[in-house]
């Protein structure tokens, strides 16, 4: 992922806030927020290897998958929930986002764009589901469940009741301004809930 | 043990395992009375012995002291070579100079618990009152009643704070305890492969060993003599106990349905022959009064006791590391998840991992890479943090 995206999100979470990081990997980035931004926050993580780096920087982590981390939390417990690079592998994305807005105040979510014009002439010339920098591997062998573009997320945000309250995007070499959807590899939203009534 | 198991884990509490020597060498326990100690249940002793060992260096900071609490059948000897048995401590395979427990880092301390048989005072003791064993006589005691006699230890050794307190099973509940009860006198609390209270199921296998034990002709009301000693009944009961700390694939693997021997008038399968071995050296080493008053303190141990669980863990102070193990069925992982999710919900830092290993509840003892590696990694970065940081990580009550 381009760098710019972690320092996006740095920028974005004020000092001091609660954040709960999910699928926070070795922990590097948490330990960054923890540092810079004297966050208190945890991670939640599935793979035991990379649990115990976590461990190893002093980190609190959950082993567990994303809804089991975001369950173990009581309502309005943090600030922040992040779903850093991850929510294209999610199952139910629509249930899991629900969660996190019950869990956190604000959500941050990146994903790879599937919009972006390398991959839609890949699908128009080749006729095949594209392989490109920022998707590399092919559809057999990712993870990747969904494939969105930067308008499906604001379709599936307008859907959700939920508000785009700042968004940047990138390329592997810097940051995106224009036609996000045709040009962006990935994308990072903060997003707040409507205020709609917790189901 | 049979040859064909040399290559395969164990542990070191119940078989030697081939090639294992203790970096510490020969290590000794001390036995200390100490004066003065009421039980929850308002039982007077006038003094208590406690059987402890001391590994590594206490530093000058006093910052570096972990109180390892042992299980069902444990003791005080946790590293080293015991002298008199020629055995490497129970948990040789963790503890020890660059283990995942580092004596060249931490001040070890553990001790035998209160109603057992390893030098800490039990229903073995003699009453001074009667000139005889306890026997049956002895007052039931709890997990608190334990946990509070290692703080009257560790008053004893002039050791305010502990940096941790590590235990697993029934170790993990005094781990517990100790975090509800000493809310100031540690820093982090690791419970392994435990929960907050037995359920049924665990419970009730407690329950087929002691019956196992008090209906042994030899059981004679728990005033047995070694002449006349049930132990037959606390072969059984261990035998019973050792199947719950396997796992299916475990023995699976371990025995399969080979035989013991090819012999026509021997055909013993092995995983019987094994648990004969189990159940009649346990009957060598351990008591069957205090197999009674332990699984029953085990079985009466409910962390929240009926209170809400916001409440008592309200009081808590310290930063956990809850492990399981994905194959154990004796304290399944959900127990685990369960008490987690009580501690995150009260605010407190806990991190959980469940370790994916195949050997059940004994996975804790054996010789275990990936558990070695959690430990040793979340006691150096909890250590790294250094005092109390509140304002750096999710600690204390502020995550309401």
């Amino acid at each position: 992922m381009n760098p710019g995206v972690y320092e996006t999100v740095e920028q974005w979470i004020p000092p001091k806030s609660r954040v709960l990081d999910l699928g926070t990997g070795d922990g590097a980035f948490l330990e960054r927020l923890i540092r810079t931004r004297q966050i208190s926050g945890e991670g939640v993580e599935k793979d035991a290897a990379l649990v115990t780096r976590c461990m190893e920087r002093g980190l609190v982590v959950h082993q567990g998958d994303i809804s089991d981390g975001l369950d173990q939390h009581a309502d309005g417990a943090f600030d922040f929930v992040l779903l850093l690079g991850t929510f294209q592998e999610l199952v139910q994305p629509a249930e899991i986002v629900h969660e996190a807005f019950r869990v956190g105040r604000q959500v941050i979510i990146s994903f790879s764009n599937f919009g972006h014009y390398r991959v839609r002439l890949q699908l128009l010339f080749r006729g095949r589901t594209p392989v490109t920098p920022s998707l590399p591997a092919p559809w057999f062998r990712t993870r990747n469940l969904h494939f969105l573009s930067v308008a499906d997320f604001e379709w599936f945000c307008r859907d959700s009741g939920i508000r785009e309250i700042r968004r940047a995007f990138f390329n592997r070499k810097s940051a995106v301004h224009y036609f996000p959807n045709l040009r962006a590899e990935t994308a990072v939203c903060l997003l707040s809930s409507n205020g709609q009534p917790k189901a | 043990m049979a040859s064909n198991q040399a290559n395969l884990p164990g542990d070191l509490q119940d078989q030697l395992v081939a090639g294992h020597q203790s970096p510490l060498g020969v290590t000794q326990t001390t036995t200390v009375a100490l004066p003065g100690f009421i039980t929850q249940s308002g039982f007077k002793f006038e003094a208590v012995e406690v059987n402890y060992q001391t590994l590594g260096t206490l530093a000058p900071a006093r910052d570096n002291a972990i109180l390892i609490c042992h299980g069902l059948s444990g003791n005080a000897h946790v590293a080293g070579t015991n002298a008199q048995t020629g055995r490497p401590g129970w948990w040789d395979f963790h503890v020890g100079p660059g283990k995942a427990i580092d004596t060249d880092k931490f001040f070890v301390i553990a001790t035998n618990a209160l109603g057992g048989c390893n030098g800490t005072t039990g229903p073995g003791s003699i009453n001074p009152h009667t000139g005889s064993p306890f026997g049956a006589d002895f007052p039931r005691v709890t997990i608190g009643d334990m946990v509070q006699l290692q703080a009257k230890l560790l008053d004893h050794l002039g050791i305010e704070t502990l940096f941790a307190v590590v235990g697993a099973s029934m170790g993990g509940m005094q781990a517990l305890a100790w975090a509800v009860d000493f809310p100031g006198r540690l820093r982090v609390c690791v419970p392994i492969a435990t929960c907050t209270a037995h359920n049924a199921m665990q419970i009730a296998f407690n329950e087929i060993g002691r019956c196992a034990i008090v209906t042994d002709p030899d059981w004679n009301g728990g005033n047995y003599s070694e002449a006349r000693f049930p132990a037959h009944g606390l072969a059984v009961a261990r035998m019973v106990g050792h199947v719950t700390y396997l796992s299916e694939l475990a023995m699976a693997r371990k025995f399969g349905r080979r035989r013991q021997s090819e012999a026509a008038d021997a055909r013993q399968f092995s995983i019987e022959s094994y648990l004969h071995h189990q159940g009649n050296s346990f009957v060598k080493r351990f008591d069957p009064n205090s197999y009674l008053c332990l699984t029953r303190a085990i079985d009466e141990f409910d962390l929240f006791e009926g209170a809400a669980a916001e409440e008592i863990l309200g009081r808590v102070r310290a930063r956990f590391l809850v492990i399981s193990f994905t194959s154990d069925w004796l304290y399944p992982p959900a127990q685990s998840r369960e008490l987690v999710r009580l501690l995150k919900r009260a605010g407190l830092a806990a991190s959980y991992i469940n370790l994916d290993s195949e050997y059940g509840h004994d996975s804790f003892l054996i010789e275990n890479p990936p558990f070695a590696d959690v430990l040793r990694h979340f006691l150096n970065g909890e250590h790294g943090l250094k005092a109390p940081k509140p304002a750096t990580l999710a600690g204390g009550g502020n995550l309401k």
